[in-house]
C-alpha cells in the first residue's frame, strides 16, 4: 500500500524524534521547580509576508483561517511594526529579545542581548526541555540563547532544525545497497540531501555527519516513506509540515512551556513566482489553524496556553520598493506587520488600533511566564492580561 | 583615496580626466564609479553615457557644492571608520566597506544617504541624457497560449491606467499566427517581423525579445541571419543547455562546500561558461555577460521561466534601454515534491517525475510580473513619458493599453481592432514605414505623436 504523504512525515518525524530528541538533552541539568502554570507559543510566519497580502481585507483570502476563525477568538494588532534590520536571522532575534540585533544576517552568530528562552529558564531553573526553537529556517542554530556570561549556553533552547535532521535521516538511509528499488541510488540520494539542504536564500550551509545509524528495518521504511513522498507529484513541496509534525511531537513528549515556531515556506518568494508565495501564506496559515487545534487537544495546553502569530517582518512593496520577492529595502512595507494573540489571557474578538512592535512579543512572553525581563525595548503588551 | 584600479581605452581616460574630482570623491561612492568603469567593455551604451556624463556634471560642480552633496556619505563613512580599510583594489574595498557598516549598524544610513546624494545629481543628468524629444519607445508584454488567464482578473494590477481596447482576431489561432500578424511578419513563414526589423535602428540592441518559451524566437528561424535583421533575443528554453552547464557547476561547489555567501557570488562571477552557438539571435559579448549576470545575480531566474524573463526584462530595461522590448511570458512547471529546496540541481533520469503544467499558477506569477516591468520602465526616464506599452493575451480579444504620457484609465468604446491595426499602431508609433500593409492605426492611441 503506498504511503500518503502525511504518513510518510509522520514516520519521518517518529523516526527522528526517537533519533534526535534524547541527544538535545544534552544542555546542563538544572534541579527543575514546578513549571509555571502558563504556556506561551509564539508562531512566525518567517519569512515575511505583506500586510496587503494578509491582514488587509484584500489578503484575507490568503489567510482564510486566521481571519474567519483565530481572530474572532483571539486580539488582533492591525498595526504592528517591525524595526531594525529586515533580515531573517536578526529580525527574529529582535522578537526573541526584545532588542534590535544587528548580527551575521545567516546566522553565524548568536543575538548579543538575552533571549527570552535563557531569561525564562534561569529565573524558573528549568531544564533544557521547557524551551525550544522549532524552524524551517536553517540559519536559526543560534537562535535559542546568547553567548552572555551570565545566560548562554546553560539556559539556551533546544534548537530544532526538522529540515536538517531529515537530511541526516536520508543520508543514513539510503547509505546502502539494501532498501527500495531505485534504479539510481547515488543519485537519488544526492538529489535527497539537494532537495532538503537548501533555503532559499543563502549558501553554503553543509550536512552534520550522522553520529548514529538507524536499524535496518527502520531505515528501509523510512526510505520508502521518503521516496513515496518524493514521487508523488501531488504532495506539496514544504518544510513547513515537517515542522508542524516536529513541533507536535515536542508537544506531546514535553509539553514545553516555551516554544517558538519558525515557518519559512514562504521565503520561496524569492524565486519570484507570486503563486507559490501565496501558497505557502496559505499552508501557513492552515497550519497555524491546526496547531492551535492541537492545542484544544493536549490537557497540557488546553486553557493555559496563550499563542501569539506574528510576521517575522513585511517584504518590499510595489511600488516604492523591489516587489514581494524581496525584503531589503527597508520600506514600510518590509516594516509593517500584525500580530494576533488567541488564548489563555486573550480577550474574545477584540481588535486594537495602537501600533505595537514585534519587540513587544519578548517582553510581553515574560510577563504571561512571570519572569523577569531584562532591559530591552520592547513593552510588554498591556491589552493581555498576565 | 587611491585605488589600484584596472582601466583600459574610454574608461582609463575618463579616470584620467576626472581623475582630481574622483579623489574628491568620498571613498565608497569613488570605490563604487571605479567598479562601473572596469565593467566598461560589458557596459550598454546607456551605461557608458551615464558614467560619462556623470564624471562631467561632477568635475564641473565648485568644490563647495560637491562637498555639501557628499557630507552625509562622508560623515557616515567616518563613523564606521572606512579609513582603515587597506584593499585597494575598488571591488575588494567596496565589500570590505559594506562588512565594515554592516558590522557599525551603518548600512542603512549609507545607503540613505547615497541615495540622497545621487537624488540631487540624478535630474541634471537625466535632462541632459534624456530630452524631451528623444524617441518613443514600446513595450509590448504577452500571455503566450496556455496560461489560463482568468478573463475578469486580467492586468487587474492596473487599475486606473490606460484602455481596454476589443480584439477582432478574427479566426486566428494558434500562437504563430498570432505572433506574425501582431508583428507584420508575412503570413508564410518566411519573412522576419518587419516591427522588429525595417522599423529599427541598425543596432540589434534597440529591438529585444524575452521569452519564457521560443515562439518568438521561431519567427527569425526562418528568416534571413544577418544581425541586421535580428535583434536581441532570449529564450530562457534555448538557453537551457547553458543554464544546466551553469547549475552543475554551482551544484557542485555547493557540494564541495563554500564559506559564505560572498564566496559562492565570488565562485559564481568567476565562472567561465557561455552559451552554445545559435542560443542568442544576437550572440556579441555584451550580450553574453548580459545574461550571464541576469542567471546569477537575478533570484530564481535559473529555476523560473517566468522570473526569467521578468528580471531579464528589467535588466534590460535599466541598462540597454531598448527601443522596443517584447516580453512573452510562459507556463511554469509546478515545482516537484521538495524540489522548491533543490536550488541549483537539476532532475536526473532516474527521478522518474515527470513535468507537470501550472497553467493557473502561471497566471497569477504573470499577473505580477508584468506589473513589475511596467512600473520599472516607468521608473527609468528612458520610458517615463515616451512609451506605449501593450498588453496581450494569445486568444483573448481584448488587450490593454497605456501610453505614459497619458497613463489615466479611459473608457474604451473602440472598435474591435484587428492584429494588423495594432502592429500599423505600434509602427506609428515608431515612425517606421507602413507602407504596404493593410491594418490602420488605433487613433486614440497615436493620436498627437
Amino acid at each position: 500500500m503506498k504511503l500518503q504523504r502525511r504518513d510518510a512525515l509522520r514516520i519521518m518525524a517518529a523516526c527522528m524524534a526517537d533519533w534526535w530528541l534524547p541527544r538535545q538533552l544534552f544542555a546542563q541539568r538544572i534541579s527543575a521547580r514546578k513549571k509555571p502554570e502558563r504556556r506561551v507559543i509564539v508562531v512566525t510566519f518567517g519569512g515575511g509576508v505583506r500586510y496587503e497580502d494578509t491582514m488587509a481585507p484584500e489578503g484575507w483570502v490568503n489567510i482564510p483561517h486566521l481571519a474567519s476563525e483565530l481572530v474572532p477568538q483571539g486580539l488582533v494588532y492591525p498595526v504592528a511594526r517591525h524595526e531594525g534590520l529586515t533580515g531573517h536571522f536578526n529580525s527574529t532575534g529582535a522578537l526573541v529579545t526584545g532588542t534590535r540585533q544587528n548580527v551575521d544576517a545567516y546566522g553565524s552568530e548568536a543575538p548579543v542581548t538575552a533571549t527570552i528562552f535563557e531569561q525564562f529558564r534561569k529565573e524558573h531553573a528549568l531544564p533544557p526541555e521547557e524551551a525550544w526553537v522549532i524552524a524551517t529556517n536553517k540559519s536559526f542554530g543560534l537562535m535559542g540563547g546568547s553567548k552572555l556570561r551570565a545566560f548562554g549556553d546553560p539556559y539556551s533552547a533546544n534548537v530544532l532544525l526538522p529540515k536538517q535532521l531529515l537530511i541526516k535521516t536520508i543520508k543514513s538511509a539510503v547509505s546502502t545497497t539494501s532498501g527500495p528499488g531505485v534504479e539510481d541510488r547515488r543519485a537519488l540520494a544526492e538529489r535527497m540531501m539537494l532537495a532538503l539542504d537548501e533555503g532559499y536564500e543563502g549558501f553554503g550551509w553543509r550536512v552534520f555527519e550522522s553520529e548514529r545509524t538507524l536499524g535496518p528495518e527502520l531505515r528501509a521504511s523510512l526510505a520508502k516513506s521518503l521516496l513515496d513522498y518524493f514521487n508523488d507529484p501531488a504532495a506539496p513541496t514544504s518544510g513547513d509540515e515537517l515542522t508542524f509534525f516536529m513541533t507536535k511531537e515536542i508537544m506531546n513528549r514535553f509539553a514545553p512551556s516555551l516554544l517558538v515556531v519558525n515557518f519559512w515556506d514562504i521565503d520561496i518568494a524569492h524565486y519570484g513566482a507570486f503563486s507559490l508565495y501565496l501558497d505557502a501564506v496559505r499552508r501557513t496559515d492552515r497550519l497555524v489553524h491546526e496547531l492551535w487545534q492541537h492545542v484544544q487537544s493536549l490537557p497540557a495546553y488546553r486553557d493555559r496556553t496563550t499563542l501569539m502569530v506574528v510576521p517575522e517582518m513585511g517584504r518590499d512593496s510595489d511600488v516604492a520598493g523591489n516587489g514581494f520577492a524581496n525584503h531589503r529595502s527597508g520600506d514600510e512595507s518590509c516594516r509593517r506587520v500584525w500580530l494576533v494573540a488567541l488564548g489563555a489571557g486573550v480577550p474574545k474578538g477584540v481588535g486594537s488600533q495602537r501600533p505595537i512592535r514585534t519587540l513587544d512579543v519578548a517582553p510581553t512572553v515574560a510577563e504571561i511566564l512571570g519572569f523577569k525581563m531584562m532591559e530591552c525595548e520592547g513593552r510588554p503588551l498591556p491589552e493581555l492580561a498576565f | 583615496m587611491q585605488f589600484n584600479a584596472t582601466l583600459i581605452g574610454d574608461a582609463a581616460m575618463l579616470a584620467r580626466t576626472h581623475g582630481e574630482t574622483l579623489s574628491h570623491l568620498p571613498a565608497t561612492v569613488h570605490a563604487f564609479i571605479l567598479v562601473e568603469l572596469q565593467k566598461w567593455p560589458t557596459l550598454f551604451q546607456p551605461e557608458q553615457r551615464y558614467q560619462r556624463a556623470l564624471l562631467k556634471h561632477l568635475s564641473h560642480l565648485p568644490k563647495s557644492s560637491l562637498d555639501s552633496a557628499t557630507a552625509g556619505v562622508s560623515r557616515i563613512e567616518g563613523q564606521a571608520g572606512v579609513n582603515k580599510v587597506t584593499d585597494r583594489h575598488p571591488a575588494g574595498f567596496q565589500d570590505a566597506a559594506q562588512a565594515l557598516l554592516r558590522q557599525r549598524g551603518l548600512q542603512v544610513a549609507w545607503r540613505s544617504e547615497v541615495d540622497g546624494f545621487f537624488r540631487t545629481i540624478d535630474p541634471a543628468l537625466e535632462a541632459q541624457l534624456y530630452p524631451a524629444d528623444a524617441p518613443r519607445r514600446l513595450v509590448v508584454q504577452i500571455y503566450g497560449s496556455g496560461i489560463a488567464v482568468q478573463r475578469d482578473k486580467l492586468w487587474s494590477r492596473f487599475k486606473g491606467a490606460g484602455v481596454r481596447v476589443p480584439l477582432d482576431l478574427g479566426g486566428t489561432k494558434g500562437t504563430d499566427p498570432f505572433l506574425r500578424q501582431l508583428l507584420g511578419a508575412q503570413e508564410d513563414g518566411g519573412g522576419t517581423p518587419a516591427l522588429l526589423t525595417t522599423a529599427l535602428a541598425p543596432s540589434p540592441l534597440d529591438a529585444w525579445l524575452i521569452e519564457a518559451h521560443e515562439a518568438l524566437h521561431s519567427l527569425f528561424d526562418a528568416g534571413p541571419t544577418t544581425s541586421r535583421a535580428a535583434p536581441t533575443g532570449l529564450s530562457y528554453d534555448r538557453l537551457r543547455p547553458y543554464r544546466d552547464e551553469l547549475t552543475r557547476a554551482l551544484n557542485s561547489k555547493i557540494q564541495s562546500g563554500v564559506e559564505s555567501p560572498q564566496a559562492f557570488a565570488a565562485y559564481a562571477r568567476s565562472l567561465q561558461i557561455a552559451p552554445p552557438a545559435g542560443a542568442l539571435l544576437y550572440s556579441a559579448d555584451i550580450l553574453v555577460a548580459f545574461v550571464r549576470d541576469v542567471l546569477l545575480t537575478g533570484n530564481g531566474t535559473l529555476l523560473m521561466n517566468n522570473t526569467f524573463v521578468e528580471w531579464a526584462a528589467v535588466q534590460a530595461i535599466k541598462r540597454a534601454q531598448p527601443r522596443v522590448l517584447i516580453t512573452r511570458f510562459g507556463v511554469r512547471d509546478k515545482l516537484r515534491p521538495f524540489s522548491s529546496m533543490v536550488m541549483f540541481s537539476q532532475p536526473r533520469p532516474s527521478d522518474h517525475l515527470p513535468s507537470v503544467q501550472d497553467p493557473a499558477g502561471s497566471f497569477v506569477d504573470v499577473e505580477q510580473l508584468s506589473y513589475y516591468v511596467w512600473l520599472n520602465a516607468e521608473k527609468t526616464p528612458a520610458y517615463r513619458g515616451k512609451t506605449l506599452y501593450l498588453f496581450l493575451a494569445e486568444g483573448v480579444d481584448e488587450m490593454l493599453a497605456i501610453r505614459s504620457d497619458r497613463p489615466a484609465a479611459t473608457a474604451s468604446g473602440l472598435p474591435p481592432a484587428r492584429l494588423p491595426d495594432v502592429y500599423a499602431t505600434m509602427a506609428r508609433w515608431l515612425d517606421s514605414p507602413l507602407a504596404g500593409h493593410a491594418g490602420q492605426p488605433i487613433e486614440p492611441l497615436v493620436s498627437g505623436t
